[in-house]
């Protein structure tokens, strides 16, 4: 069995001249769920694209499953369920039929998957209702249901919580990761939902302006996300002063509305607490905290989360 | 493959433009020939019976083809771009030949089917009013079965033609408008250009659209009836064919 169920090779695409992906080598071990991170226009999209076999890479390769050669990369592609940007769904069909044509346009035996998907995502009680009046959230199950008809080994997901209320989304995260857990499905998933994709992933990829940055499990992630003692006070300057005559340290950003990050230092509340008591400080925040994917995203692309 | 067609037919019978287009034209062919029976009733002139009115009328039927051509092609093939649809199939693990392939079937069956609406229903109506009457002075038993076998053969024809335009345009306004304007005007354009330069009389003259006029035609000589059968053949060949040729190359957004 392979390791790994997607890896890509120097992958790169233009559109007219622009570059939407930069030679990524990228690779999602089998059984992860893989988090695809990035701003609009990061070339997620894109990427999804190529594996799906949408678009054509304008140099470097994909590998699916082990292979590469263009004809077994085809066949290798009836193993991937997917639901890229929005659901495709036929209109003017039930959620019944939606799964019917899918299910006969991937050749898969038997009725009975369908009656079974549409409880599995939710919507058995959808009836003659039409796709098209549909809410957006009731849209994304249905094309969660279509991506996992034929029970696929990898699953691609491109913004599957778009449009569902917070139950939805728990829901949602709590099937996908039953469905990892249970049927062992790899998924790769991208999401604007930095937190929701926090919950879940067991990986990360992080690519900005087409480039992929970086890749690192939710493991290394937990280490790079540093933890610090986060200190307002009357006096930010004044506090400041203290930090670095008293503790002898510079590793602390002062934020905007006046907070100061103190890194390095969460082992030692009360040095800190008497330090700026001891100057006279009126401390009305000290809490230890450790930075999100969010500000590790931020922070990665080159931005500042606070500004 | 038979999944790919199977899902094309799945579609095409929930297809809501294609029967919205069936019943229009079936409400149509039924008018029609009701307004030349109370015409001719009331001017005391005899009435046409069925094998007349299929042999004299069945050219009017290019009309409805090119119509249904152009709506459907928009409407099955384009509206998949915008929906989404397009991506599931391209996606599905099945060379891009295949499913075009798949998709010309399903779409070419379909305007087959709206071709034979006119014919069949108005000549039925006819026949119910003032009896089928005598096959046309010249023609065989076969006319009739020739007729709308030619005519299914053309509507093919056409069908190839709309969806090379389908999946070049890929938007559905946009195929329907064009496709409507090139159906109607290419007669008039390439009959135009025809008459001043022999090349492209001859180009015209061996053409589906001067030879879908024959179809209807009492006899056929025998030396007719191979560029009859051949150029629609040959037209759906060479329109797949490059339509397979864009539709792998197309990225599907």
């Amino acid at each position: 069995m392979q390791e790994y169920v997607l890896k890509t090779n120097q992958l790169s695409k233009k559109f007219k001249g622009h570059r939407a992906l930069d030679k990524v080598n990228l690779s999602i071990r089998r059984g992860s769920i893989y988090g695809f991170i990035g701003q609009n226009g990061a070339g997620k999209s894109t990427l999804i694209r190529l594996v799906t076999g949408l678009a054509f890479p304008t140099e470097g390769s994909i590998e699916l499953f082990g292979t590469s050669e263009e004809q077994a990369l085809i066949q290798a592609r009836k193993r991937i369920g997917s639901s890229i940007e929005s659901p495709a769904l036929f209109p003017h069909m039930t959620a019944s039929e939606n799964l019917e044509a899918n299910r006969i346009l991937r050749g898969i035996p038997g009725k009975d998957c369908v009656p079974r998907m549409l409880k599995q995502v939710g919507l058995e009680e959808t009836g003659k209702k039409k796709a098209k009046n549909f809410s957006l959230g009731m849209k994304q199950r249905l094309g969660l249901a279509i991506a996992l008809l034929g029970d696929p080994e990898f699953l691609i997901l491109d913004e599957p919580t778009n449009g569902l209320d917070p139950m939805g989304v728990i829901e949602m995260r709590e099937l996908l990761k039953k469905l990892n857990r249970e049927s062992g499905i790899t998924i790769l998933i991208s999401s604007h939902i930095l937190s929701e994709l926090h919950l879940m992933a067991s990986h990360y990829g992080i690519i900005d302006r087409g480039r992929l940055l970086e890749q690192l499990t939710a493991k290394e992630l937990d280490e790079k996300c540093r933890q610090y003692v986060y200190i307002k006070v009357n006096d930010p300057g004044m506090a400041t002063a203290v930090i670095q005559n008293e503790l002898g340290t510079t590793d602390f950003e002062v934020m905007q509305d006046g907070g100061i990050k103190l890194y390095n230092r969460i082992e030692q509340p009360s040095k800190i607490s008497s330090a700026l008591f001891s100057a006279g400080l009126e401390v009305e925040k000290f809490t230890s905290m450790s930075e999100d994917l969010e500000s590790y995203f931020t922070k990665r692309i080159g931005g500042n989360p606070h500004v | 493959m038979y999944n790919l067609i199977a899902v094309e037919f799945f579609k095409l019978r929930k297809n809501r433009s294609f029967w919205t287009l069936l019943i229009a034209l079936a409400a149509i062919s039924l008018v029609y020939p009701l307004m030349y029976y109370f015409d001719h009733q009331s001017s005391g002139e005899p009435q046409f019976t069925g094998a007349e009115f299929l042999g004299t009328f069945i050219a009017s039927n290019t009309y409805a083809i090119k119509f249904g051509v152009a709506v459907l092609a928009g409407f099955f093939i384009s509206n998949e771009y915008a929906t989404g649809i397009m991506k599931t199939i391209a996606s599905s693990g099945n060379t891009r030949g295949r499913l075009y392939v798949a998709k010309l079937t399903g779409f070419a069956v379909g305007v087959m089917l709206v071709s034979l609406v006119f014919p069949i229903v108005s000549t039925v109506e006819v026949t119910l009013l003032s009896g089928f009457g005598h096959l046309p002075e010249g023609s065989t038993e076969f006319f009739i079965p020739r007729v709308l076998g030619l005519t299914l053969l053309y509507t093919a024809a056409y069908a190839a033609i709309g969806a090379l335009i389908a999946v070049i345009l890929t938007d559905s306004g946009k195929t329907i408008g064009f496709s409507m304007i090139f159906l109607l005007m290419v007669d008039i354009v390439l009959a135009g250009i025809g008459s001043k330069v022999e090349f492209f009389g001859k180009v015209y003259d061996y053409s589906i659209f001067k030879l879908i006029g024959d179809i209807g035609k009492p006899s056929i000589d025998s030396g007719d009836l191979p560029a009859l059968l051949l150029v629609p053949l040959l037209t759906i060949a060479l329109c797949a064919m490059l339509g397979i040729f864009v539709f792998r190359r197309k990225d599907i957004k």
